[in-house]
């Protein structure tokens, strides 16, 4: 490996010792492991493994569910190219995720931080903000659909004391319509971040805090210096969950815009969505879904890469 | 105190190497979305039914989830009660969840044995495989098919195959509300009849009290998508259309469909005829909160409107300058392919039934829509909304989009009513918009 180049000068510990091989296959204790993990494999190669080798197959075909399946080899990859829809939901998909995963996580270590201090109300506030990732999309639709209608939405109404009046409806509104499924996609997760950050935070020893303020750190510093550090394991958790969670944006969009006003927030699961289920053409659907999962296998890589760089153990 | 709190050295958490345990896991979590998204038909058991007594049971997936699926299932339950070979079993959900899980359900061997949907729609669908030619329905003279408006009939042929009997078929009418009207100083018995006495109307009918630019009150309720096609169908009153009659050719660009979309989107954009940018429901609301005083819409609305005390008539839409052509939706029933013969002839038993003079005055009289034959309509007593929907000189001029058109449904959501809308939303004038999406149709139709 090429490692000697950044080689720092100074003395490095002895790196630790090598782990005994995770998954070795011998040995009465590893069938025992292979014995508890087995439910869990074989529910992984019935609806995760096999399902992804289907589309993978699939995506070299011309399908409809009805008729047997053709191969085309690599026509529907070769049309994905020069497809302004494909490229387009693309676009959407991309800016989604650039925007949406570091507000979602920006903000759940905010709200983490809030919500780890002792108040009135704690209790509630953590409810409160939890709250959006279990409840179902159906109510989700509801419940944004009146809050954002141009004419009965209450929301349309608070902004209308303030003069924002939209002409039309924010969703159906090309201008707006991608920042209100970025607002409800990030209202919809924060929670369930801003849980795995609040556990992080709770197992950061105290005394470190206390060494610190002894030392003289004041509340930045004690944030930048121990806080954010001691944190870096649930923050590479939550940042490749959350990237690829906004890659595979679908469900408030679905439910909210439907990918309109004119595609304006069509991303590259919902066209998915509309090859195969609208259009009725799943080999072409198939290969647009694996594109995106190499996009995302590419990304997570480089993320793993870039910030276990910044793993702790303590 | 003792921590161990160091950042790992730089070389051992290279890139490169990445344990394999980690790309794995990767690998899986970014899998999932595609187990949710590529799904096939989980294989069921045969739907072919039949019981001890040697019963058939048919199960009817349909759309009637309005006030207009009690009087289906009036008509399914007098058939049942009628014979004791068949019996029909009704499940109404809404027709996109039908449109969505169609394919799917006939694939996994677990799907419906009576199939409704909108014409319009059938050719995709019968394109791919999933009906069954049903054109010895028709040449079986017991089954009474002549009394049929032609129209109807005529709306589920592909490919000069008819892959479906008609459930219903009616006219668009204009529905405009009377206290509107009179509130607007305008005579509340004298609708407009013609699209520029409409444009007139608009400034008065579109109210905008506190001037904050968006008006409380609209002229007319007009969906852009997810939504009967009306839009669409205006492009008929200047002599223009999507395709032409056999459609085989894009007629979008044509001067006489320009024309049209000018017109409405100038309407629109600069009198705010109506709110950019809501669906078909959206429309139904803003009229029945009467937020609008117009809406061209089917006769499965009077119920709601009636309900909500609307005080409002019924008259033809406008007619264009060239043309008074109105859009007609017909829903229709087919079957799936490798229907067994002893299924598909105790499907044409109801499918008789339902057409027959019994089961359309029964349908009419429950639902308000016209029947399918001409000659029931006096028995017609119940209800007055079968015999204003089906006025002769409304029937008459009266026809479906895109009939027999494989890509029709795609036309429609993916080019049609987008480009409504970036024209409604002034993103590019309406000759460019059209002009490309007049040759993206022209590519759909020689698929």
């Amino acid at each position: 490996m090429t490692t000697t180049a950044e080689r720092p000068a100074v003395q490095l510990p002895p790196p630790p010792k090598r782990r005994r091989p995770l998954l070795r296959v011998s040995g009465r204790r590893s069938l025992t492991a292979w014995l508890f993990l087995t439910p869990t494999l074989l529910i992984l190669i019935a609806f995760t493994v096999y399902p992804m080798v289907q589309a993978l197959y699939l995506s070299f075909t011309d399908y409809n569910l009805i008729r047997a399946a053709q191969w085309v080899g690599l026509d529907n990859y070769i049309e994905l190219l020069s497809d302004d829809a494909f490229w387009n939901a693309f676009g959407n998909t991309v800016l989604y995720a650039a925007v949406v995963t570091p507000v979602t996580v920006v903000l759940a270590l905010a709200f983490a931080l809030m919500l780890n201090q002792a108040f009135v109300g704690r209790a509630f506030a953590r409810t409160a903000i939890f709250l959006p990732f279990i409840v179902s999309l159906g109510i989700i639709a509801i419940a944004w659909a009146f809050l954002l209608d141009p004419n009965i939405g209450l929301l349309s109404h608070w902004l209308s004391l303030v003069g924002i009046v939209p002409e039309q409806g924010w969703l159906s509104d090309p201008r707006y319509a991608m920042a209100a499924v970025m607002a409800v996609g990030v209202w919809k997760n924060v929670g369930f971040y801003m849980v795995i950050f609040l556990a992080g935070l709770q197992s950061i020893p105290v005394d470190m805090y206390e060494a610190a303020r002894l030392d003289g750190a004041g509340v930045w510093q004690r944030f930048r210096n121990v806080t954010l550090p001691l944190l870096s394991n649930q923050t590479l958790l939550v940042s490749v969950l959350a990237l690829i969670a906004t890659l595979q944006a679908f469900d408030q969009i679905y439910v909210m815009t439907r990918g309109g006003p004119f595609f304006r927030t069509e991303t590259l699961v919902m066209l998915v969505y509309r090859e195969g289920f609208q259009e009725l053409r799943f080999g072409y659907a198939s290969a647009i879904s694996f594109v995106l999962v190499i996009f995302v296998f590419i990304l997570s890589m480089v993320q793993f890469g870039y910030l276990r760089r910044k793993q702790v153990t303590y | 105190m003792k921590t161990q709190h160091r950042r790992r050295s730089r070389e051992r958490r290279s890139f490169h190497r990445v344990r394999p345990l980690a790309v794995v896991a990767a690998l899986a979590i970014s899998g999932l979305a595609l187990a949710g998204c590529t799904g096939q038909g989980s294989g069921g058991g045969s739907s072919d039914q039949t019981d001890a007594s040697g019963k058939i049971t048919l199960d009817f997936w349909n759309g009637f989830t309005g006030p207009d699926g009690p009087a289906l299932q009036k008509v399914i339950d007098d058939f049942n009660a009628s014979q004791d070979g068949v019996e029909v079993k009704a499940n109404i959900m809404p027709w996109d969840t039908l449109y969505q899980k169609v394919l799917t359900s006939v694939a996994g061997n677990d799907g419906p044995d009576i199939i409704a949907m909108s014409a319009s729609r059938m050719p995709q669908f019968a394109s791919e495989g999933l009906f069954e030619p049903l054109d010895d329905y028709y040449t079986d003279a017991g089954n009474d098919t002549e009394a049929l408006a032609t129209a109807a009939v005529d709306a589920s042929v592909f490919d000069g195959v008819n892959y479906g009997v008609p459930v219903n078929f009616t006219p668009m009418m204009m529905y405009y509300n009377k206290d509107l009207f009179t509130a607007a100083g305008l005579d509340p018995e004298a609708p407009p009849t013609t699209w520029d006495e409409l444009a007139a109307m608009v400034p008065k009918l579109t109210v905008d009290e506190n001037g904050d630019g968006k008006p409380e009150q609209f002229a007319m309720a007009l969906g852009d998508h997810e939504t009967v096609p009306v839009f669409a169908s205006l492009l008929w009153g200047t002599g223009g259309g999507i395709a032409n009659a056999d459609g085989t050719k894009s007629t979008l660009g044509d001067p006489a469909s320009i024309k049209a979309l000018d017109f409405w989107v100038s309407l629109i954009r600069d009198q705010k005829a109506t709110q950019i940018g809501m669906t078909g429901a959206d429309a139904d609301k803003l009229f029945q909160t009467q937020k609008a005083a117009i809406e061209i819409v089917g006769p499965w609305m009077t119920t709601g409107f009636d309900e909500a005390g609307l005080n409002y008539g019924l008259a033809k839409p406008p007619a264009g300058p060239s043309d008074e052509a109105v859009l007609a939706d017909v829903v229709s029933m087919g079957l799936p392919a490798g229907t067994s013969d002893a299924q598909k002839e105790a499907a044409y038993e109801f499918f008789a039934y339902w057409n027959s003079a019994e089961g359309q005055t029964t349908w009419a009289d429950g639902s308000g829509f016209p029947p399918n034959r001409a000659d029931v309509a006096d028995k017609v007593t119940a209800s007055p909304y079968p015999a204003i929907f089906g006025a002769a000189d409304v029937t008459d001029v009266s026809k479906t989009l895109l009939p027999g058109v494989a890509s029709g449904g795609p036309i429609m959501e993916t080019i049609f009513n987008p480009s409504v809308q970036k024209a409604l939303n002034g993103e590019g004038s309406v000759e460019d918009i059209f002009a490309a999406a007049s040759a993206q149709v022209q590519a759909e139709l020689d698929k």
